[in-house]
């Protein structure tokens, strides 16, 4: 059995991954090359929504994360701003009607007792919504979390339980012996254990490439408007259908050439009373740039759905890039050819709603311990064979 | 000593600032992130040259390294939804 183990990346799987670790009595390194959420779990939404989620091994591990956030603040002592709010889902057309009442469908059929509301029932639970409005899913077991709260608390409970973490540290390097991982060098320093797991998202296979192993991961980015502080605006998680599209899409169709940039609204405020007006589906490597296009579509996708958005400012823009993989699920477990070798990453618009569960899984993993949980939909086999 | 208002949009402290470097933010989206200093309407047009001044105590001779500024966003200046 393990008893040193390194984590590699300081976002939401790494940290949640180092703090089970420690809090099993195991020796852990975190090591990150910038500092804790400063990649995409430091640019992103802050949803832990079940609705969304394709049924399934998706919807399962789901609803293991949901589990877990429900008594976190309390484990790891710290104010996360969790909220369990409830959730819509916004129709605007007869098109997404059916597609949406099929996935309902679906979710009810998986043990989700979805509501799918009229228009002025939506408007009654969520004042402000526009006039054309179809209707809206509801479920009142939607929640939402600061997602860097919930990374520095994860960084500072694994701290407490004597995890060491070292940032501004970049790892370069796989060590291996005898066809077996035992390390990681970083800014020239070499440190050892007994299993290394890394937790990079979108810079997952720049590493494992290193060492020979490809992965499908890539980025897809997302940009979301940051708004003035206004008084309480919306009290849940809010999609809309076009989101909801965008995300569950393949490449080339219709849809894709009616909206390359993957432009559906999701509305949610923060604690400080900011709306974070959201966003986009792009695959354009990288970049973290905000474009014009973009933030006007997601402007105008907030005015039409909420007409008095019309006079709210918008203070900023940001970016983030979603780990993306080809099927829509993360991979956590070890790489076969690579004993002491583990990755946990390719959460792509979910990792905030995953991540806890994901840490969980990969601890037990890592030192040899049953998951937990059937793991077998999330294996790494099933891109390499 | 007096604990003065760093970042006036939102209300941050000097303490939470040096709190936050105390706990490993090593530039300004890492005080940001933590504090929420340089988030409010001005962006940080404000705060962020004290909060960078206080990164680099002691006084490094490095200098104002331009990875340590946060990127400036679009669009700049608040802007009306409805006028997007
Ligand atoms: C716009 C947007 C909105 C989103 N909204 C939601 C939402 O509402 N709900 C939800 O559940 N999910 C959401 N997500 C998805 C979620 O943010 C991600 O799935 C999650 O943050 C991924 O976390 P991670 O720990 O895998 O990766 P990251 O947070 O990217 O962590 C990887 C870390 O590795 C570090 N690193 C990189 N290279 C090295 C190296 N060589 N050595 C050491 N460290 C290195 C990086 O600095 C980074 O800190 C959203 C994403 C985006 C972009
Ligand atoms: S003074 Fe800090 S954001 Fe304006």
């Amino acid at each position: 059995m393990a008893e040193n183990v390194i984590v590699v990346g300081g976002g939401i799987v790494g940290t949640s991954t180092a703090y089970y670790l420690a809090k099993m009595g195991i020796h852990v390194t975190l090591i990150e090359a910038q500092d804790i959420a400063a990649g995409t779990s430091g640019a992103c939404d802050r949803a832990i929504m079940l609705q969304s989620k394709a049924p399934g091994p998706m919807l399962q591990l789901g609803l293991h994360g949901a589990r877990i956030y429900e008594t976190l603040e309390d484990e790891l002592e710290a104010d996360l701003e969790y909220r369990r709010g409830g959730g819509m889902i916004l129709i605007e057309t007869e098109e997404e009607m059916t597609a949406i009442r099929e996935l309902v469908e679906r979710q009810r059929q998986a043990g989700l007792d979805i509501a799918l509301l009229s228009g002025e029932q939506a408007r009654e639970l969520q004042p402000g919504l526009g006039a054309h409005l179809l209707g809206t899913t509801w479920w009142a077991g939607d929640a939402e979390v600061n997602p860097l709260k919930v990374c520095f608390a994860m960084a500072q409970a694994a701290q407490r339980a004597g995890a060491a973490i070292r940032m501004g540290s970049k790892v370069t390097a796989l060590l291996s012996e005898r066809g077996r991982v035992v390390g990681v060098e970083a800014e020239g320093k070499r440190t050892y254990a007994d299993a290394v797991v890394v937790a990079l998202g979108v810079w997952t296979p720049l590493l494992l490439r290193t060492i020979g192993v490809e992965l499908p991961i890539v980025p897809r980015k997302g940009q979301i408007l940051v708004s003035e502080r206004v008084p309480a605006f919306v009290s849940h998680n809010i999609l809309s259908g076009a989101y909801i599209a965008a995300k569950h899409r393949k490449d080339g169709g219709k849809e894709e050439a009616q909206n390359p940039a993957g432009v559906g609204l999701s509305l949610g405020q923060t604690g400080s009373g900011s709306l974070l007006i959201g966003g986009s589906r792009e695959f354009v490597g990288f970049d973290l740039s905000t474009t014009p296009q973009v933030i006007r579509a997601i402007g105008q996708s907030a005015v039409r759905l909420f007409p008095k958005m019309a006079g709210m400012r918008v203070i900023r823009a940001f970016a983030g890039l979603r780990p993306y993989t080809p099927d829509g699920r993360p991979v956590i477990g070890p790489v076969e050819e690579w004993p002491g070798l583990y990755v946990a990453a390719g959460h792509e618009g979910d990792g905030i709603a995953l991540g806890p569960a994901t840490g969980r899984i990969m601890a037990n993993l890592a030192i040899g311990r049953p998951a937990g949980c059937d793991v077998a939909p999330f294996a790494l086999s099933r891109f390499t064979q | 000593m007096n604990d003065v208002i760093i970042c006036r949009c939102e209300g941050v402290r000097l303490s939470e600032i040096e709190q936050a470097i105390r706990e490993g933010a090593s530039a300004v989206p890492g005080v940001k992130k933590r504090t929420r200093a340089g988030m409010g309407p001005c962006q940080g047009r404000v705060c962020q040259r004290v909060v960078l001044q206080l990164l680099q105590q002691p006084p490094s001779e490095a200098g104002e390294s331009p990875d340590a500024l946060q990127r400036s966003r679009s669009p700049v200046r608040p802007t009306l939804l409805g006028d997007l």
